[in-house]
């Protein structure tokens, strides 16, 4: 008898806790269902919110700048449109030649540094490469306008090197670094150990292996992080504006001023003349166009190396 | 992993080149924030009082008060987060759940591109397109609300370009990089915690408000952060929509300015004590930038521990 | 006997519906038109523990996952056939699918807590979603079917403990109560010791044996011993010559493993393939 009820009273509280689930979970249910479906549709809805202005300005980029990319936008330098010649505007070859020269020197200084600054940091476990992983981390997201500053202040107030490319580009550099590091860390940290060990395994010196064989694995990694690091910098108008000068004329040399193209669009959006107004959004779809095929090339180089490592 | 620093290798040249790249690479950064702060020290030592007052910028003499960028900026990028937030974290779920999968490749991929899309072609998309359409047709009805005054400031004062109009652009401008970062770390729950919670009657909206955000929200932690850093750090295109006022606006239509846009628009112009009043506003959008970045690691690693051995 | 031998087709043990927690009848799973399982026809027994047995590509988790519609969230994937819980056809009848959850649960192959949750919210997690708020129903839930689940003693002094804190075998028992906690009237389990140590296991089918009092089990094993162990009634399913899987046989577990119908259910059984 005992033995019985000892048996029966967990079930039967079982039981009335079953009914009580099941009433609560039925008489909430349309109410559960309607909020879901409230919420998800105001999801849809947000996606539609960030699809139109995003679509717009595409869509008049490409329509207002589309027909300024003629010719002479390419091979001219600029003019200043006059009452006589409301629309002689010239082209915009120096901000081209000038954002070319830029980043490819911004490049030299800053590819061969953050590399092997991302490579130590990944094979290196000390103190030393923590406080740089956080000054990269910290200094990546920086605003950009802060390295025109420092490059102001370093090139052109201390070393007095007057408004040039080199100091556009030192800024460039800065900007660069902490993506290149970050980047080439991810990529090394990334190689299997066991490529390693295999390595050391056949008594290879440790540099040799880091050499030979984990840079050429994490190539591609190291790559994408630099293509992604120039697309970012040449697309940066705040760290050259206060230290490159501007100017007209077609130049590459590294000592005299130049032009970029993000710099000539904000100097030309502000333009009194409707003709130079127009033309900047030929610079400014170029521009993306850039960035377009750096980052594409970016990603398709990144699939390509999981294809190759499946 | 092959540690350098042991005794076998730390002789070779390879490490040699490594450490001098790091040392380098510490110097430049050491050389960044000291440089920035070394030229600002004359107006900290003499008018770090006026720097961080509201009393008004007066080239080429002074007084030189930070107090209306300082605000301008917390304002513009705290609107622009709200709606980048808001928005971007609908437009990331839709992505991951209620859109086909053969398009989701497809959007992702746009959004990320979008991301890329250099500010200043944001800016000039807001100088020259928003900003008339908002004189003419959405200040207009703003200023028809009730309390109006209160809220948007005095009709006279408007003309397009507005605090306002920055954060709004700033919004658009952060969107695709939120949207991105949001959109990875939301898909890379797994699918098996969604199963689950769906298993135990959970709709749709439940299992991504209870499992999915949560499970998610270091990420999402992250990807906030960044959005800020960059909206407060937004050089030229605040530059060309703010208006360029240096006046604590707390009326949203109204002109106003931020700390890197004021750094970037009187540097051409100034002389001696200005340059060094405007590397302080530098070493101000410093020290934000450095303390978000501060919050953002501790508010990660904190989440992390709490997420340990997931 | 010898009949079923030739014909091939499945044996299909006809139970007294009170007896009958669920009913399979012709139910198949395609993914874009492409069959996965096919042919599936048997009950399952109330208050007994039912294995879907066979070797991988057969479809038994194809097929359990089509036990509470999980199927219903990748794209281009069609159940048919009818399959009827308590009367009521679960793809075509009038219950919701929320409804049809809350009744069916699910142990997955992984433990998957959820890790932003405590112990103690994983457990009630599934009353909560079906808006339980009530704290003295909740703690009884959470009591109850911890001690189902064999946890309760180790985990009620750290109840508020984040629950990736507990070892591999304890996280599953975990995601058992956590299942429980809503009373299911059908418990599935797809592989549920496949990622545990041998003991873990071992604890896992002693609480199965046990459950079997208060919820139908359906559990998928790729493991012939535990099958055999655990399981009251078997299905053995097989990859056909079009790689769909189909069911073979399905009997009560002592006939499966001693005196098959089928002689491919023999081979297996006895470990020649698989």
């Amino acid at each position: 008898m005992n033995d019985l009820t000892e048996l029966d009273e967990p079930i039967e509280i079982a039981q009335t806790m079953r009914d009580e689930i099941r009433r609560v979970s039925n008489a909430t249910r349309a109410r559960r269902l309607m909020v879901s479906r409230v919420m998800t549709t105001l999801c849809a809805v947000t996606l539609a919110v960030t699809a139109v202005p995003l679509a717009l300005l595409l869509y008049q980029l490409i329509k207002r700048g589309a027909p300024e990319l003629t010719w002479t936008f390419f091979t001219k330098v600029p003019e200043t449109p006059s009452l006589i010649a409301p629309n002689a505007t010239g082209g915009l070859s120096n901000a081209i030649l000038g954002s070319i020269a830029l980043n490819v020197y911004a490049s030299i200084l800053a590819i061969p540094i953050g590399v092997l600054v991302g490579v130590y940091l990944a094979e290196s476990m000390n103190k030393f490469a923590a406080t740089l992983r956080v000054i990269a981390q910290t200094m990546a997201g920086a605003p950009s306008i802060l390295m025109g500053l420092f490059a102001f202040s370093f090139l052109l107030q201390d070393l007095h090197i007057g408004f040039s490319a080199i100091a556009g580009s030192f800024a460039l550099a800065v900007l660069m670094l902490p993506v290149i590091i970050i980047a080439t860390e991810i990529a090394v940290l990334n190689v299997p150990n066991t490529l390693r060990e295999a390595g050391l395994a056949l008594g290879a010196k440790p540099h040799k292996v880091s050499m030979r064989v984990v840079i050429p694995s994490a190539l591609t990694g190291i790559v994408t992080g630099c293509i992604l690091a120039i697309s970012r910098a040449i697309g940066e108008t705040a760290p050259v504006l206060l230290v490159i000068g501007g100017g007209y004329l077609n130049t590459w040399k590294p000592l005299s001023p130049v032009s970029a193209l993000p710099l000539s669009i904000y100097e030309n959006a502000k333009s009194e003349w409707p003709s130079q107004r127009a033309q900047v959004w030929g610079a400014a779809l170029l521009l993306v166009i850039f960035v377009f095929i750096l980052s594409l090339t970016a990603r398709i180089w990144a699939s390509r190396k999981q294809k190759v490592s499946n | 992993m092959a540690e350098f620093s042991s005794a076998t290798t730390s002789r070779s040249w390879y490490h040699y080149l490594l450490l001098t790249a790091c040392v380098l690479f510490g110097a430049v950064s050491v050389g960044f924030v000291g440089s920035i702060i070394q030229k600002s020290l004359p107006t900290w030592l003499h008018h770090s009082t006026t720097l961080i007052g509201g009393g008004g910028w007066q080239s080429p003499s002074g007084p030189f008060g930070g107090l209306a960028m300082i605000v301008g900026t917390l304002e513009t990028s705290l609107i622009a987060l709200v709606i980048a937030v808001v928005i971007g974290l609908g437009t990331a779920i839709s992505i991951v759940f209620f859109i086909p999968r053969r398009l989701r490749n497809i959007v992702a991929t746009f959004v990320e591109l979008l991301a890329a899309v250099p500010s200043i072609v944001y800016g000039l998309w807001g100088f020259l397109v928003l900003a008339p359409f908002m004189y003419s047709t959405i200040d207009p009805w703003l200023n028809s609300w009730p309390f109006a005054r209160e809220i948007w400031g005095d009709p006279s004062q408007q003309y397009g370009p507005s605090l306002f109009l920055a954060a709004i652009v700033l919004g658009v401008m952060i969107l695709p990089t939120f949207v991105a970062i949001s959109r990875e770390v939301i898909s890379v729950v797994p699918d098996d915690l969604i199963e689950a919670s769906l298993s135990l009657g959970a709709t749709r909206w439940q299992v991504i408000r209870k499992v999915v955000l949560p499970t998610a929200r270091i990420g999402l932690f992250g990807a906030t952060f960044l959005a800020l850093a960059r909206a407060t750090g937004e050089t030229v295109a605040v530059a060309l929509i703010a208006g360029g006022v240096a006046k604590v606006q707390w009326h949203m239509l109204n002109p106003g300015t931020s700390i890197a846009s004021w750094i970037a628009t009187e540097f051409g112009e100034a002389q001696g004590n200005e340059v060094s009043a405007l590397m302080a506003l530098g070493v101000l959008l410093m020290l934000l930038s450095f303390s978000l970045s501060l919050v953002s690691r501790w508010l990660v690693s904190r989440q992390r521990k709490l997420l340990a051995r997931v | 006997m010898s009949e079923a031998q030739v014909t091939k087709s499945p044996t299909v043990v006809v139970r007294d519906p009170g007896h009958t927690a669920m009913q399979l009848h012709d139910v198949a799973v395609s993914f874009n038109g492409r069959v996965a399982v096919r042919d599936a026809t048997f009950d399952v027994a109330k208050n007994r523990v039912t294995s879907l047995i066979g070797p991988s590509g057969s479809g038994k988790t194809t097929l359990l996952r089509a036990l509470n519609r999980l199927h219903d969230l990748t794209p281009g994937a069609k159940v048919s056939g009818r399959i009827v819980l308590e009367g009521t056809d679960i793809y075509r009848g009038d219950m919701t699918v929320t409804e049809l959850r809350t009744r069916v649960g699910m142990v997955f192959q992984r433990p998957n807590p959820f890790p932003t949750m405590s112990i103690y919210d994983n457990v009630v997690s599934g009353l909560r979603f079906n808006g339980i708020k009530k704290k003295s129903l909740l703690d009884e839930a959470a009591e109850t079917s911890l001690r189902s689940a064999a946890l309760w003693d180790s985990v009620e002094s750290r109840l508020k403990v984040a629950a990736s804190n507990l070892s591999g075998g304890e996280q599953q028992r975990l995601c058992i109560a956590r299942a429980l906690a809503m009373d299911p009237e059908v418990l599935l389990m797809d592989e549920p010791t496949s990622a545990l140590d041998p003991i873990a296991t071992l604890k896992i089918e002693e609480l199965m044996t046990t459950l079997k009092e208060r919820v139908t089990i359906v559990i998928v094993t790729h493991n012939m011993q535990q099958a055999a162990r655990i399981s009251d009634d078997c299905a053995f399913l097989l990859m056909g010559e079009d790689r769909a899987g189909e069911l073979i046989e399905f009997d009560t577990t002592e006939k499966i493993f001693n005196n098959p119908n089928d002689s491919r259910t023999l081979d297996y059984t006895l470990g020649r393939f698989g």
